[in-house]
């Protein structure tokens, strides 16, 4: 087992010595560091207890924390974890976990092992000494080797006469450094570039404590604003956020499956051979978690049967519409009543109609969630749009503000919220400044803007960063007095108001550093992908991953010959990343950007180990699949595959 | 952990010669990257016609990876008369392995990161001295909370609780005695003189 | 000669600071020293003070020591490691340098070479504890001298007025543990706090030299109460200097509110020591004015 872990436990000959004078010990050994994770509970804490029961001493009692030093989390562990009579807290960590005890505990503490010294040890997985961050690398001037490190002396202009064949005088194992630059260079042949160098003297100011304190404080904020964890992927909006929105042209035939949304497939109305118009409903929803669906064509349907469905890895029933190219309204298609005369049900209905889900990806039935259990305070509007390269929202918080406001109000009416909050990312401003002037008559609208960070459109999160509430595990929004909708789920609602219109076209952002013209589009529910990719020019070069939706939680396209649907925000076409997942070695960034504060590395552990209990106890099941935990993996581990499944197997087991 | 800025962009202008590959590494970033300006340099670049390829991964310091990765872009790094990498000291020695004939250049200068051990960077300092004083200063670390990194009390340099580096950082042992007096362990502050072991990293060594 | 020697004949010890050029021309400063200094017990050489790069301590002491005078070498631990302050300590003992005063050094940083690395191998404590191992005749690396081990009279400082004068004292106790054998303060302008201190520091049983900087101007004072570690001076004091512009310019203001504080003093100390910064001219007539 690779051991990378920073500490050791001390001699038995200092512990017994550091316990002389103490007794009535709690004992906290952190559970988890750099290390190959192989078991799920460290030996360090019963090596220690062991050391301590020989030597006669009370234990009150002792307890293992995964990563002591994430004081977020200790900070949770702790309450009311040590018992009465304890007169010393022994702590089994590194130095951070030590200081993060000393400043909970309040009571003595005392640690019972030694940070290694892994000064220079940095990177992925601490295997090798190679960087001391010096704040002025000499990797240039010398081959990509470094000085710093591997000359024991930190020589920075050349060699010392210290080396005997070849190895250095301090270490008879170690090859002299500067041996190494010499021969690297004379064969990249930059020895003049070497010689020709100033004398360098190194400036021990550089590493200015005071400018990484304070940038170390600022990222501990940006960690922890708003709600715990999250990540920064890199933004990549500028590809379309600038670029109005155009409607797609005509698709000559529509595959419009009859699930895609949360629950059950809608039942299909018509058969092959009928003749349908725009907006005729063409499968009826089947229950009270279901949608309707409509046509977003008028033509004849040839075909009603299995096509492949771009996210849910099978073929789905689907029907398929031959336009003819006309956009015959169907009759069904009327504005309603205005909205003063409207009742909440009439709206609701309204809603349910016209098959309107959300919109964002989860396709959650939006009637449902107009008809919840507990009093609402608030209905949050969802314009924060987190997924990198994505821009269909924003284009529509820009082009369609009034439809936004006025769905907005509908859905107040509906659940008799008090206020409305359209909450905007900060890399949004136009859109920001937009809805501000256009809401200022409003006195129960209000424009939030949030500091950037995914997942933050997760309503769970939206509702912590915005109201400052926890939904309780396995809760709901309405559990906290909270709507969440998505903006163009609310502009569809608009539409279904106004117009009379069903949900039978959506923006959709085509963009990617691959897609050769990106855009924001007008896209009729079940237009194919590929035609929309081709309208976009095609895709640079081959090696290309094509999603449906953001990089994030989108879904990897193996075959483009699949249906837009109405949770299809974007088509990306993106850089392929080619990985092989390696051991987790506990590095533990996923326990730090988990949103849900969960500890993903259990998940990939049991997943491979089929122990579907550990993960429920673990509770999996709050994992929204944000995906930030397997973004940020070291070993490049599917965490989100692996979390899947355990869900499914923890579906199974009730 | 550590965190990387950009080298000065005359400094870097003048590292690049002939065509070049560029790999920037992202695995840190939640801690630091400087992303925007790397791009606006690559940009440039990239217009004068001098970039063969640009890849932006992460963990370049995770080796099966990273060569997976690189193999996809063998052709791009042949055409290229130089290597610019965008990461820490790791990443470009990572590299600098890997293609010991061609010239890899480091974009980025590397800055210690306090305090990294498990998860991102913490408020809190730990300098692995590898001779824990934790037990003899109530739980404050004397090398990282100390400018001078004293362990045998405080210097005569502080004002106003201030130490005399930076007058808003608070003297490092006025904590640590706070601290005992407020533990009632006063008493440690007659512990024998310290004198700091530097050979530690040895330990290390053995170990692995 | 040590100056623990006269403490123990009970002297009052008058001692006082000079300040090595910057460069290696030192006539001036081994003339004014002789002027102004031959009757004091010994002469204290700052060892690049606040970090700026000047003439060597050890090799000024040497110059003192040839002129008559009784050096005290001060000693830093900025710019050593632990090797090079052991090989200075003998140095300093085979030019017959019997005095030192140990201390740990300002941060480079606040110099003028900030890019340097600052060493801080050891630190005061551990360096009085090394000068007090190589006197038993083994250097830290617990190897043994060759011949007569040296003998030194171990100074030290502390700060009586500092807003943490407990972590002080507390400093002060293990310097004592480690070997110190009397203590130089920094300057002091509130005897009141000077005197509290000393009834704290009596029970370690050293001598204590209370430390006095000459005013010279409000501008200095005001300077030092922003930036001098330790040093707090009275409102009531800077308005005695602003009263009278010429007599505070021509030092006669400052010289009779150092006498006045070494007056106030004196029952509850040892000796004094005198940093004139440049005003080593005012020293003879200071100690006349103090009675000394």
């Amino acid at each position: 087992m690779e051991n990378y872990t920073k500490y050791k436990l001390k001699s038995t000959e200092e512990l017994v010595s550091l316990l002389a004078d103490k007794d009535n010990l709690f004992v906290v050994a952190c559970n988890k560091c750099f290390k190959e994770f192989k078991l799920v509970d460290e030996p360090d804490c019963d090596e220690f207890q062991k050391i301590a029961a020989e030597n006669g001493k009370t234990i009150t009692g002792s307890a293992r924390i995964d990563f002591l030093c994430n004081k977020t989390q200790t900070e949770k562990k702790l309450q009311d974890l040590i018992p009465e009579g304890t007169e010393n807290v022994i702590v089994i960590s590194c130095g951070l976990g030590i200081q993060t005890m000393a400043d909970l505990a309040g009571k003595p503490v005392y640690a019972a092992s030694n940070s290694l010294n892994y000064r220079g040890h940095h990177g992925m997985a601490l295997t090798r000494k190679s960087c001391d961050a010096c704040a002025q690398c000499y990797l240039n001037i010398t081959g990509g080797i470094c000085p710093i490190v591997d000359c024991s002396k930190s020589l920075v202009n050349g060699q010392c006469g210290g080396a005997k064949n070849g190895k250095c005088e301090v270490d008879g194992n170690k090859d002299c450094a500067w041996e190494k630059i010499y021969r690297r260079l004379e064969k990249q042949g930059r020895l003049e570039e070497f010689l020709n160098q100033p004398v360098q003297i190194r400036d021990y100011s550089k590493v200015n404590f005071k400018v990484v304190n304070d940038y170390v404080k600022a990222i501990r904020e940006e960690r922890f604003a708003g709600y715990y964890g999250g990540v920064h992927p890199s933004e990549r909006k500028e590809f379309s956020e600038h670029i109005a929105l155009e409607r797609f042209p005509e698709p000559q035939t529509v595959v419009i499956p009859v699930s895609q949304h949360v629950g059950a497939p809608a039942n299909p109305v018509v058969q092959v051979g009928d003749t349908v118009k725009v907006g005729q409903k063409i499968a009826e929803s089947a229950g009270f978690i279901s949608s309707n669906i409509h046509s977003s064509v008028s033509g004849t349907v040839i075909a009603v049967e299995p096509r492949l469905h771009p996210t849910r890895g099978g073929d789905c029933l689907s029907i398929v519409i031959q336009s003819d190219g006309k956009n015959t309204l169907h009759e069904s298609v009327q504005p309603h009543k205005d909205l003063d005369s409207l009742t909440p049900d009439e709206i609701i209905e309204i809603v349910r109609e016209a098959g309107i889900v959300g919109m964002g990806g989860a396709g959650f039935p939006t009637s449902v969630k107009l008809k919840p259990n507990k009093p609402i305070d608030a209905i949050l509007l969802n314009g924060c749009e987190c997924e990198p390269l994505l821009t269909a929202d924003h284009r529509v918080l820009l082009e369609f503000a009034d439809d936004i406001i006025f769905g907005l109000k509908a859905m107040l009416k509906t659940v008799g919220a008090e206020k409305g909050i359209i909450v905007i990312e900060d890399n949004k401003p136009d859109a920001i400044e937009l809805m501000k002037a256009k809401t200022a008559d409003c006195d129960n609208i209000e424009v939030v803007t949030a500091k950037t960070k995914y997942p933050q459109g997760a309503e769970k999160m939206l509702i912590k960063r915005v109201m400052g509430r926890q939904v309780p595990r396995g809760g709901l929004p309405a559990d906290v007095g909270a709507v969440v909708s998505n903006i163009s789920t609310v502009k569809a609602i608009s539409d279904a108001i106004r117009k009379g219109m069903p949900l039978i076209e959506r923006v959709v952002t085509v963009t990617g550093e691959r897609m050769k013209k990106p855009g924001n589009y007008i896209v009729k529910i079940g237009t194919n992908v590929k035609d929309l990719i081709d309208y976009c020019g095609g895709v640079t070069g081959d090696d290309v991953t094509i999603k449906m939706g953001g990089p994030m939680m989108g879904f990897a396209l193996s075959d483009v010959n699949v249906p837009i649907l109405k949770g299809s925000n974007g088509i990306i076409a993106i850089d392929t990343d080619h990985t092989e997942p390696v051991a987790c070695i506990k590095c533990g960034r996923c326990v730090d950007v988990c949103p849900m504060e969960l500890s993903p590395l259990y998940f990939a552990k049991y997943a491979d180990e089929e122990n579907w209990q550990g993960m429920k106890d673990r509770n999996v099941m709050d994992c929204v699949e944000c995906r930030s935990c397997e973004y940020i993996c070291s070993s490049k581990i599917p965490l989100v595959a692996k979390i899947k499944a355990g869900k499914n197997a923890v579906r199974g087991m009730k | 952990m550590l965190i990387t800025q950009l080298k000065s962009k005359e400094t870097i202008a003048s590292l690049v010669n002939g065509k070049v590959f560029i790999i920037n590494c992202q695995g840190c970033k939640e801690v630091s990257f400087p992303e925007k300006e790397a791009a606006e340099f690559q940009k440039k670049l990239s217009a004068e016609g001098k970039v063969t390829g640009i890849i932006t991964t992460d963990y370049i310091c995770n080796p099966e990876n990273m060569k997976l990765r690189l193999s996809y872009h063998q052709a791009e790094i042949d055409a290229a008369d130089m290597i610019l990498v965008f990461s820490c000291g790791v990443g470009v020695q990572t590299i600098a392995e890997y293609f010991e004939d061609k010239k890899v250049c480091a974009a980025c200068d590397t800055y210690p990161l306090p305090g990294f051990q498990g998860v991102t960077p913490l408020e809190y300092k730990c300098d692995q001295c590898g001779e824990c004083y934790l037990n003899l200063t109530g739980g404050i670390c004397p090398i990282t909370a100390c400018s001078k990194s004293l362990v045998n009390g405080q210097c005569g340099g502080s004002k106003n609780g201030k130490c005399e580096v930076d007058s808003e950082m608070e003297c490092g042992w006025e904590r640590i005695y706070r601290r005992l007096a407020q533990l009632g362990r006063l008493d440690l502050i007659k512990c024998p003189t310290q004198i700091r072991n530097y050979a530690t990293d040895a330990e290390v060594s053995e170990t692995k | 000669m040590k100056i623990t020697e006269a403490f123990e004949r009970g002297e009052f010890v008058v001692t006082a600071e000079v300040g090595p050029p910057k460069g290696f021309h030192i006539e001036h400063m081994l003339e004014e020293a002789k002027t102004y200094l031959s009757g004091i017990t010994a002469v204290n050489v700052t060892d690049n003070q606040s970090s700026v790069m000047r003439l060597g301590s050890l090799a000024t002491c040497k110059a003192l020591k040839d002129e008559g005078l009784t050096p005290i070498f001060q000693i830093t631990c900025r710019d050593r490691n632990r090797i090079a302050l052991q090989s200075d300590l003998l140095s300093a003992a085979m030019f017959g340098i019997e005095n030192l005063l140990l201390l740990t050094g300002d941060h480079t940083k606040l110099g003028d070479h900030p890019q340097a690395k600052p060493v801080f191998d050891l630190d005061s404590v551990s360096l009085i504890h090394t000068v007090k191992q190589l006197e038993s005749g083994v250097d830290l690396g617990g190897n043994e001298l060759v011949g007569e081990p040296p003998k030194f009279a171990k100074g030290a400082v502390v700060s009586p007025c500092s807003d943490s004068v407990d972590a002080q004292l507390a400093k002060m106790e293990r310097k004592v543990a480690a070997g110190c054998d009397y203590f130089q303060t920094q300057a002091v302008y509130e005897p009141e706090k000077f005197i509290q201190f000393m009834e704290k520091a009596k029970q370690f049983g050293k001598p204590v030299q209370l430390g006095i900087v000459i005013p010279k101007s409000v501008g200095m004072c005001r300077y030092m109460n922003a930036n001098v570690a330790g040093i707090h001076i009275p409102e009531e004091m800077i308005n005695e200097l602003k009263a009278d512009k010429e007599k505070t310019k021509a030092g006669i203001t400052g010289v009779e509110i150092a006498a006045r504080i070494i007056r106030e003093c004196k029952p509850y100390c040892q000796g004094v020591h005198i940093m004139a910064m440049g005003w080593e001219s005012k020293v003879p007539s200071l100690l006349e004015q103090a009675g000394l």
